[in-house]
């Protein structure tokens, strides 16, 4: 899909109210826990207190004989004859011969209110044989760490690596010893990151109905429902299209609602009880058996001349993800260099397992900590050689046409454009604080297409609605209206945007790798240029004329060219008016795995206070610069920009999972997960770049993700220029900096 | 067995007694449980007179107005008083402020007002102004926080508390970096509060000369001899704490006894020579008394919680706990306060570092409660830092508190106590020994701060680790002397 080079745009650009706006504000919108059904039951999960244990017994007579409870389904009552991603899927959503971490699910219960369910599930007699565990991924891949489970690896791991190490990845080219012997300055560190938690406030909740015949209905706050009804259907044994799902509004997701975790259960507890079911999760359930985000254990060494060149970079990352195989090591070791023009580059990466939830994705998962690491040394070679660290990386910044790190040459990208804005803008020449330090960085986020379904239809009075299948999140209902409404020519208050259920339209990929704004934007566009043409055709039959002598422009067929006749031009409404009588109803749809996503690139430059007598980093100001293509409603780009920074922010300063030696998770609550609160942010300023991407329409590149890559490095670059000390390990905690600051090490 | 009526309301005229055993209570949509007590309640939500009969008193408010009332715009997003999305405004004789539903219990609502996210808007529909701002400002992404927002914003809009951030400590929000809902709050400020909201959120109020009921005592006395009967009982005044046993631990109370209906247990009397708090004082009376006495100790409080952790729990709910990491006790010792304890007619007073005796051990028998707390009249000297990860809701690593007064360049006293760093919050009394009677000078202080050593073993957990809270305290002291001496300015690298 070609880029219009359309610059007149009417809608697009502009900001108005999000058609949920009121709903949102009043209460009337309905989240996964808002839905009810007659004679629905209450479902709760019993979970494992062990961070690794063998399944001995399950006994659920208590709970079955406590008066109102209905049902028990163990791993028994789930499908039992599935192999790779969906047994990995199905062992993490209920439990089979082993517990894997802390929060691990066991059984199911429903009963006839949430009470006797949380009762119930406490009667459940578990019998467990606990086994030695590991939490940490170093300790992990060492000698003599306990197996998680035998088997695990793939093909790309080498011999000799511990069986923890399930998957393996090296990748490069050049002569990297050449490189770093070209340089005038070698830096090479070690950098460790904690794992973190998306934090979307609304927990996981769903609404299931299920029958024996297997038809079935799911109401879930999910990020995409297809492929919810594709796990569900593999877990529990079913054909795809006779589970029915509907996405509620959602509550935030960044990636963690990509997966399921409790609908297979509620799915299950239903078929057995023959009930409808309503399963949420608590918050400490939310973060003990969700699926927060890979940390990291990495070594990055860059050489650099004093001219600012970069002559070579090598990276390995090791990245746990829980209990079973799929950290983001692929994304991390691909994107780890990818701002740089490198003709000497060496990537090697570990996917470990070990004792904690299997991890899921979470805002451009994989990137932010080897940005963390790559960033970092970065900025330590401009220390060192005495070069601004925008100028250092202008000299080395790729552009349209540069061979990338990991392999294909980039399209046209604006991460040069960003840089400039960066240098540019007052926030980089602006004075310091005392102990106060600045740092910047830049990141990157490919994007995505995916399988995507739109459907469009124009209403008896000349309004349109749009179905579309990826929930929105952060309001891409109103960016799909908006595209709409430019491309049809009406007014924005027009177009009726609906997230539509599994029954309504092809396949869609879930709002996820910032794909929405692009592809279900793009088909937006597609399905109403198709109804156009049928317009079109309407008031050309009407006209008598070739449907190629009718032009529409301002929402109305207008006649054109030199032989097309003198008519008066025909609205939407008035053709709408017809329909029925001249061909019935007229709909735009388009199906696509669009392939023109194109990458964002971003730079942050941010302010830190570090108080040296306690060790607490307060941001003072932070500015974020990100390309966007062309934003459609530049408030909902720039929310994108904040948001990211706002969770890089709690990344780098606060948040972390923290393991006891015991295995189980010790902060499983808000009071000690921290997320940032108003006092804890500035207000985070924005700047828009727009490098169309060529291969959307109106040049439209996803945003959201890159956002979250620049933060961890720039503000750990920040507080090292505070305090004098290089900050290598995340969260930068008070003690961990008090330490710093001592000279004590950063560990 | 107590044979008194529960209800405390007026209206209620109900003859029949309102107490009863049972072996397992049904009520509403979605409970059993085994309970003593069931209580009758009234009060206003959303503009409508409530009456309740025979219910959990325990139960949760949040799981109340969505399962019995379909209020679904109140959400739950941690049912521990920690992200906001629960928030409702709360009227009563005290005025009117945002709450945790999620932290209040059906106990809490008989007499009160409350008003939920559905109730903002006016009654033809129009939004409430923060409403209308949230939306015009692009305040939601996902919008589930949102109603928590809007419901504190209403709450700061009718009180023109200008300080937001302050205000919204207790609201998580992880879309928007909270830029564009400081917008709106600012945009709305100038708008005026729609009139059906102050109707609303009038209390009912109940009859104060009728007899009220053991779960709800109406004064001190009853109380006492209530509580001294029935030692058993879990006095609960703003639940933030037992809330918690009920709605995570899924514990039965077995005999709840609310205190906001005792009479002048909020009482504040100020004296020539003392300032003295009823127990049933909030943390926000508190902080608004001692902005006029002691402001660093309201600046400290105002990192207590959040607006609606500080609304609802109380300086006798705080201070009896005993936990190591409270906030007001490390100050309330350094000011020198006195507990004032009663046990039926018996009462003593006791100074509160007394109280603590060990951790999850204090001097309080069966049945005696903390009537009030008493602060002596005083120069102010106060300092209190509060070390924490976060600057709002969250809880404390080190809260040191500094009292020392200096005369003619000497030590004259010195009370210095700290929380977090032992099992109990404690006086720092060597290093106070090293203080007084020295000057006052840089040099008494470095030779001071080794007896830390001597007064503290702190230790590790997941908050931070016992050298970092040995180094903080001592660092604390050095800031003190340094803010006293004009130059507040942070030393790099401390090094005594």
């Amino acid at each position: 899909m070609a880029l219009d080079n359309k610059t007149d745009f009417k809608y697009i650009g502009t900001r108005p109210e999000r058609p949920d706006g009121l709903d949102k504000v009043t209460g009337k919108a309905r989240y996964g826990a808002d839905a009810y059904a007659p004679g629905m039951l209450h479902g709760a999960v019993v979970r494992s207190p062990h961070a690794h244990a063998r399944i001995v017994r399950i006994d659920a007579s208590k709970a079955l004989a406590l008066d109102g409870v209905k049902a028990v389904v163990t791993r028994a009552d789930f499908a039992q004859d599935l192999e790779g991603e969906d047994w990995n899927l199905l062992e993490n959503t209920i439990a089979g011969e082993k517990v894997l971490y802390d929060g691990h699910a066991v059984a199911g219960v429903a009963a006839t209110s949430a009470l006797i369910a949380k009762d119930a599930a406490k009667l459940v007699d578990v019998e467990y044989e606990v086994l030695p565990h590991v939490t940490d991924v170093d300790a992990a891949m060492a000698e003599g760490a306990p197996v998680l489970r035998d088997g695990a690896a793939d093909h790309s791991v080498p011999d000799g690596l511990h069986p923890n190490v399930v998957r393996y990845t090296e990748f490069g080219r050049g002569d990297v010893e050449a490189g770093f012997a070209a340089a005038d300055l070698v830096i090479e560190r070690s950098f460790k990151t904690e794992a973190v938690h998306q934090g979307y406030i609304e927990p996981h909740a769903c609404l299931a109905q299920l029958g024996t015949d297997g038809k079935g209905e799911l109401w879930c706050c999910t990020q995409g429902h297809w492929f919810v009804r594709r796990m569900c259907a593999a877990l529990l044994g079913l054909e795809a299209t006779q589970l029915r799902v509907t996405a509620s509004e959602i509550g935030g997701g960044f990636g963690g609602k990509t997966t399921v975790f409790i609908d297979p259960i509620a799915l299950a507890l239903s078929r057995k009880s023959g009930k409808p079911v309503k399963l949420v999760m608590s918050r400490s359930e939310v973060l003990k058996a969700s699926g927060p985000t890979a940390s990291a254990s990495m070594d990055v060494k860059m050489g650099m001349t004093k001219d600012g060149k970069l002559t070579a970079a090598t990276g390995t990352f090791r990245m746990q993800g829980g209990a079973f195989p799929g950290a983001p090591m692929d994304m991390t070791t691909m994107l780890a260099f990818s701002c740089y023009e490198l003709d000497n580059v060496h990537h090697e990466g570990f996917d470990v397992m070990t004792n904690r939830p299997k991890q899921a994705a979470y805002r451009a998962p994989g990137a932010p900590m080897g940005a963390f690491a790559v960033e970092s040394v970065f900025d330590e070679l401009c220390e060192g050689l005495g070069l601004d660290p925008i100028d250092a990386r202008l000299k080395n910044a790729v552009k349209e046409g540069t061979r990338s790190s990991f392999g294909p040459k980039y399209k046209a990208v604006g991460l040069i454009e960003t840089l400039e804005a960066a240098k540019a803008h007052p926030h980089y020449s602006a004075p310091l604080a005392e102990n106060t330090g600045r740092g910047i960085a830049s990141g990157y986020w490919m994007n995505w297409g995916g399988e995507t379904s739109v459907s469009l239809a124009i209403g008896e009075d000349g309004t349109v609605q749009v179905g579309v299948g990826t929930p929105d999140i952060g309001g891409s209902r109103a960016s799909m209206a908006l595209m709409a409404a430019e491309t049809i020519g009406i007014p924005y208050e027009n177009v009726r945007v609906n997230v539509v259920d599994t029954a309504a339209l092809g396949v869609n990929e879930p709002t996820h790798g910032s794909r929405a704004t692009y592809a279900s934007g793009l088909a937006t566009i597609e399905a109403a240029r198709e109804a156009i043409g049928k317009l079109c055709q309407r008031a050309a039959d009407k006209w008598g004329i070739d449907v190629d002598a009718v032009e529409w422009k301002d929402g109305a067929a207008h006649p054109s060219g030199p032989n097309a006749g003198d008519f008066e031009p025909l609205s939407i409404a008035e053709i709408a008016g017809e329909m029925g009588s001249t061909g019935g109803p007229i709909t735009g749809h388009h199906d696509a795995s669009p392939t023109g996503f194109g990458g964002s690139f971003g730079t942050h430059i941010v302010d830190v206070h570090v108080d040296p007598e306690t060790g607490r980093s307060t941001v003072t100001r932070y500015t974020v610069i990100q390309d966007a293509g062309k934003a459609i409603h530049p408030d909902y780009v720039e929310g994108q920009f904040q948001g990211g920074a706002a969770q890089g922010i709690g990344w780098a300063l606060n948040e972390e999972y923290i393991y006891g030696e015991d295995g189980r998770l010790q902060n499983d609550v808000f009071l000690d997960y921290r997320i940032p609160v108003a006092s804890d942010l500035p207000m985070i300023d924005t700047v828009i770049v727009e490098v169309p991407n060529p291969g959307h329409p109106y040049g439209v590149r996803g945003v959201g993700e890159t956002g979250i890559t620049p933060p961890l490095p720039a503000i750990a670059c920040a507080v090292s220029h505070a305090t004098g000390h290089r900050m290598t390990r995340l969260p930068m905690s008070p003690p961990r900096v008090l330490r710093a600051i001592q000279g004590k090490g950063v560990s | 067995m107590i044979k008194s009526r529960l209800s405390c309301l007026p209206e209620n005229n109900n003859p029949a007694p309102l107490l009863r055993r049972i072996e397992a209570a049904h009520f509403g949509t979605d409970r059993v449980r085994r309970r003593d007590f069931l209580m009758d309640i009234s009060f206003r939500l959303n503009g409508e007179l409530v009456s309740l009969t025979d219910v959990d008193p325990t139960r949760s408010v949040l799981d109340f107005l969505r399962e019995d009332k379909g209020l679904t715009g109140t959400k739950e997003g941690c049912n521990e008083g920690d992200c906001g999305a629960c928030s409702a405004l709360v009227g009563d004789a005290g005025g009117v402020r945002a709450q945790n539903t999620c932290l209040m219990m059906l106990g809490h609502l008989d007499g009160r007002a409350l008003v939920t996210v559905e109730g903002l808007a006016a009654p033809d529909g129009t939004p409430h102004p923060v409403q209308q701002a949230l939306v015009d400002h692009h305040g939601s992404q996902c919008g589930f926080c949102t109603p928590g927002f809007a419901v504190t914003l209403a709450a700061g809009h009718l009180s023109s508390d200008h300080d937001i951030k302050t205000l919204l400590g207790g609201n998580l929000c992880r879309c928007t970096g909270y830029a564009p809902i400081l917008r709106a709050a600012e945009a709305a400020a100038t708008e005026t509060s729609p009139p059906h909201l102050k109707d609303a959120l009038e209390a009912p109020r109940p009859d104060a000369s009728k007899e009220a009921g053991p779960a709800c005592p109406g004064a001190v006395d009853a109380l006492a001899t209530l509580y001294a009967d029935h030692p058993e009982a879990t006095l609960i005044g703003g639940a933030t704490e037992v809330a918690l046993d009920v709605n995570k631990a899924l514990k039965d109370l077995p005999f709840p006894i609310f205190l906001g209906q005792v009479r002048e247990f909020d009482k504040i009397e100020i004296t020539e020579d003392k300032i003295t708090f009823g127990a049933g004082a909030s943390i926000e009376t508190l902080r608004r008394i001692m902005a006029g006495h002691h402001p660093g100790f309201a600046e400290m409080l105002t990192r207590f919680g959040s607006a609606q952790v500080r609304a609802a729990g109380t300086i006798g709910g705080n201070v009896a706990n005993g936990s190591p990491i409270a906030e007001t006790p490390p100050p309330l010792i350094a000011l020198g306060a006195e507990l004032h304890l009663r046990h039926r007619d018996a009462r003593r007073n006791l100074p509160l570092e007394q109280y603590y005796v060990a951790y999850g051990q204090q001097d309080r028998r069966d049945g005696e409660f903390i009537e009030a707390v008493s602060i002596p009249r005083q120069k102010d000297r106060l300092r209190s830092y509060k070390i924490a990860r976060r600057f709002d809701q969250d809880i404390c690593t080190v809260l040191g508190a500094f009292n020392i007064h200096v005369n003619v360049g000497k030590v004259l006293s010195a009370r210095i106590a700290f929380g977090g760093m032992a099992g109990v919050v404690k006086r720092a009394e060597a290093v106070e020994r090293a203080l007084i009677g020295r000057p006052w000078t840089r040099e008494t202080v470095a030779a001071a701060l080794d007896a830390f050593e001597t007064d503290f073993a702190p230790i590790s957990d997941l908050r931070a680790g016992a050298d970092y809270r040995r180094e903080v305290a001592r660092n604390l002291l050095l800031r003190y002397w340094h803010e006293d001496q004009g130059t507040p300015v942070a030393v790099m690298g401390v090094t005594p």
